[in-house]
């Protein structure tokens, strides 16, 4: 019997478990909480922090420290609803796969659009962030950086000047060269089978944490009290722009929502976890901001957009090398951990859309030789790479943000949804406060979106269109709900033995 | 058919020639265990400014020569010979001398430094299997197959690239002739995920689709040895490591394991295959290494 369109685009991908299960596949209830909260940390600090202040400051002046809080409670939020998601629907991680199965295959469309946004521009995002601390190095180390032309994208940046006029100079770049080959080494790392691991983790945190704190003492040490005045002087508009900015610095925190699997008690766990790691996050993100303005008035945080900021601060409130050097060399060794994380996320979130037939089946190609998905992850990084190589950063937060954004409100109607089709369903972890919550996370979520630039808007809408075209003249005809003839070929591998409560 | 085996004086070390008379048993050949000795000064003839050197390099030569014959005669069901040369390099005259004899296999030992039952590589036979032009074969420490025994089973490390494709026939081809099992073993290894990455039960399909394309490849391997008139098996070795992965396959007696040395390219040659070092470092029976 033929489909119509609307049953395909409602349909919603059964869950089945491998029949033929290979011992040793399920994974270990091993994790603490203590473990799982810097995981957490781990995976946020990075993203964001170290290139936010100069984009989400001059929108929302000192109230930035406001704007914090808003981005910290919509991830902190957010990051609840999807730990429930993905208990109860414990098959492999990522938004798209939960809306897959819980919402139908166009949502599930559409997240993946807002998941590529998530993973794949970030990480050009952040290996933009990365060029600027590294070229920052150089200087402070050998005395000489890379020209412009190599460093920066040949695509202008919007600039206002004092009487609020918007212009685009030329920005003397033709490529950023650092960006494409951080994500070129970082795609050599992947194709080798490189991974993070807890104590790598580990590292990477206490190198984050420790640069931070550095830059917070220094900065604290140069307070300067008049940098606060006038504290509201842009404008909730202003706020909550910054804020939606700023969100794009608490992506990561998700991670810590689909180990549930993997903590003894999930139900005390996760959320003593998400709520831990939040608080350790947003605590250093809103000291970070605060030492950066006792130290510097807002004006400078204009003028050093795209910049390695938080160095040029600690450089010219010291007035020496040393203290910045340090904080280029930790961002530098710590971001291109986030880097190689991102970018491994985007190739097996890929992977799992390969496998429902949504993208050419050769994403699903495993190299005999270093089994890993080789191809999958030259594709995704030529791509990143080209957008890392040619477009400015500041076109790229507040993309990420949105997608980002509208995936979780997405997530906290899906678990509105499935509370209401599956009540049966077990999960191992319920959101606490269930309706509020999840309400809640939607309206702060969409408060948040709200205040994003209308360009950001359009430039979101033009991709989902995209996606959605690619969905309608490929993805439609190849997905294997289409054609599957044995629930192997759509089972989960692994995990916890158990069946949609719909059979 | 020729198997040149070294035979270092001293070591008490008679594994390499206990497997090449397991081979010379399998398909009929010549054991010959050559001994290097160090080789003295070029001097003007009759000086013999370096003859007292020669003339106990020589006796050296002489005794473990001796030695190994005696070893040999233990295995009267193979024709052995053992003799001595004198070079600079150990592997470079074990070469030369696999040349002159036109030898089939090189032989050598696992050395007595390594882990017991676990095959070792000493200085002098890594250099050989980089530079080998005849397949090398390397017991594991402390070899003693049965005695009159026989190769029984040849498990040939299988990967769906073009090197082993090419291996496959030639080693289907022995197998036929020595009347050896064949089974082919391919390791797939699951990648440690990402602990932050929020998409770490992804790395299960990755791993599941792994296991497809293996399976895959062995049916068609299958298939192809089959049109061929050869029977063999197959098995996948699982494992978070190498270790792991090849200590879930199940090896007897006679059992020797064959690699190719990832030789798609030349300067392929000078590094043996990652993955052969692995298989090389972890496997509990001998192991041939095809150049």
């Amino acid at each position: 019997m033929a489909l119509t369109l609307r049953e395909q685009l409602l349909r919603r991908k059964p869950i089945v478990f491998q029949q033929q299960h290979h011992q040793g596949h399920e994974l270990a209830r091993t994790l603490s909480t203590f473990q799982l909260m810097m995981f957490g940390v781990g995976a946020t600090v990075g993203t964001g922090i170290f290139f936010v202040l100069g984009e989400a400051v001059p929108k929302a002046g000192p109230a930035v420290l406001i704007s914090f809080l808003i981005a910290g409670i919509a991830a902190g939020l957010s990051a609840l609803c999807y730990a429930e998601l993905a208990s109860a629907i414990p098959v492999s991680g990522s938004t798209y796969s939960y809306a897959y199965h819980a919402l139908g295959e166009l949502v599930a469309v559409v997240i993946a659009g807002c998941v590529l946004l998530e993973y794949g521009v970030s990480t050009g995002a952040v290996a933009v962030g990365w060029s600027s601390y590294f070229n920052e190095l150089l200087q402070e180390t050998i005395g000489w950086h890379l020209p412009d032309a190599l460093s920066v994208s040949p695509i202008p940046v919007p600039v206002e000047d004092a009487l609020g006029v918007i212009t685009y100079p030329a920005t003397g770049g033709l490529v950023n060269l650092p960006a494409m080959v951080l994500v070129g080494l970082c795609a050599l790392l992947l194709i080798r089978g490189a991974s993070e691991s807890a104590t790598v983790n580990a590292i990477m945190v206490m190198i984050k944490l420790g640069v931070l704190v550095l830059f917070t003492v220094i900065g604290f040490s140069a307070f300067n009290a008049d940098h606060f005045a006038n504290f509201f002087g842009y404008g909730i508009g202003g706020i909550s722009a910054a804020a939606g900015t700023i969100f794009f610095s608490f992506i990561g925190l998700d991670a810590v929502a689909t180990a549930g699997e993997e903590v003894k008690n999930p139900q005390k766990a996760l959320p003593r976890a998400i709520i831990g790691a939040l608080a350790i996050v947003s605590g250093i993100y809103i000291a970070v901001a605060a030492a950066g303005l006792a130290a510097k008035p807002v004006e400078f945080f204009k003028s050093t957009q795209g910049e390695a900021g938080l160095a040029l601060i600690l450089k010219e409130v010291t007035g020496n090398q040393l203290w910045s050097t340090v904080l280029a060399a930790g961002a530098v060794i710590s971001i291109f951990s986030v880097t190689l994380v991102t970018l491994y996320g985007q190739t097996r979130i890929l992977f799992a859309v390969g496998r429902d037939g949504l993208i050419p089946k050769k994403f699903l190609e495993v190299n005999p030789k270093t089994m890993t998905p080789t191809y999958n992850t030259i594709v995704v990084s030529i791509i990143v790479a080209l957008i890392g190589g040619f477009v400015p950063a500041v076109y790229l937060w507040d993309t990420v943000s949105i997608g980002t954004l509208f995936a979780f409100s997405v997530v906290a109607i899906g678990i509105i949804v499935l509370r209401q089709t599956h009540p049966g369903l077990e999960r191992p972890f319920k959101v606490p406060g269930y309706p509020v919550v999840p309400a809640l996370t939607v309206l702060v979520c969409l408060y948040i979106m709200w205040g994003l630039a209308w360009i950001t808007w359009v430039i979101f809408a033009c991709w989902i269109a995209v996606v959605l075209a690619f969905y309608f003249s490929y993805g439609r005809r190849h997905a294997t709900l289409n054609h599957y003839v044995d629930e192997e070929e759509i089972a989960e591998p692994g995990g916890r033995k158990r069946r949609d409560d719909e059979q | 058919m020729t198997y040149l085996v070294g035979y270092s004086p001293h070591k008490d070390d008679s594994c390499a020639l206990e497997l090449a008379c397991q081979f010379a048993r399998s398909e009929a050949g010549t054991v010959h265990a050559l001994t290097v000795v160090p080789r003295g000064w070029e001097s003007v003839d009759g000086s013999a400014t370096d003859g007292e050197f020669e003339r106990w390099a020589a006796e050296e030569g002489e005794a473990s020569a001796a030695e190994a014959l005696a070893q040999l005669s233990r295995h009267s069901d193979v024709t052995s010979s053992a003799t001595w040369v004198t070079g600079r390099s150990v592997p470079a005259a074990m070469l030369q001398q696999a040349t002159e004899l036109g030898a089939s296999l090189i032989v050598v030992g696992s050395g007595t430094d390594g882990v017991p039952g676990r095959i070792a590589l000493t200085s002098k036979t890594d250099r050989l299997l980089h530079s080998s032009h005849v397949p090398v074969a390397i017991p594991p420490r402390g070899y003693s197959p049965e005695p009159g025994s026989r190769i029984t089973r040849v498990t040939l490390a299988f990967r769906d690239d073009d090197a082993t494709w090419r291996l496959l026939d030639e080693v289907a081809d022995i197998c036929r002739q020595i009347d050896a099992e064949l089974r082919l073993l391919t390791v797939a290894i699951k990648q440690r995920p990402m602990v932050t990455s929020g998409v770490r039960r992804n790395e299960k399909l990755v791993f599941a689709n792994l296991l497809r394309q293996v399976a895959a490849a062995q049916a068609e391997a299958i298939d192809h040895l089959t049109a061929a008139g050869v029977k063999a098996a197959t098995v996948t070795a699982e494992g978070a490591s190498w270790t792991d992965a090849l200590a879930t396959v199940a090896f007897d007696g006679g059992d020797v394991l064959v690699v190719g040395s990832s030789s798609t390219h030349r300067l392929a040659h000078v590094f043996l295959g990652s993955s052969a070092t692995k298989i090389l470092r972890n496997s509990p029976v001998p192991v041939v290494v095809v150049p």
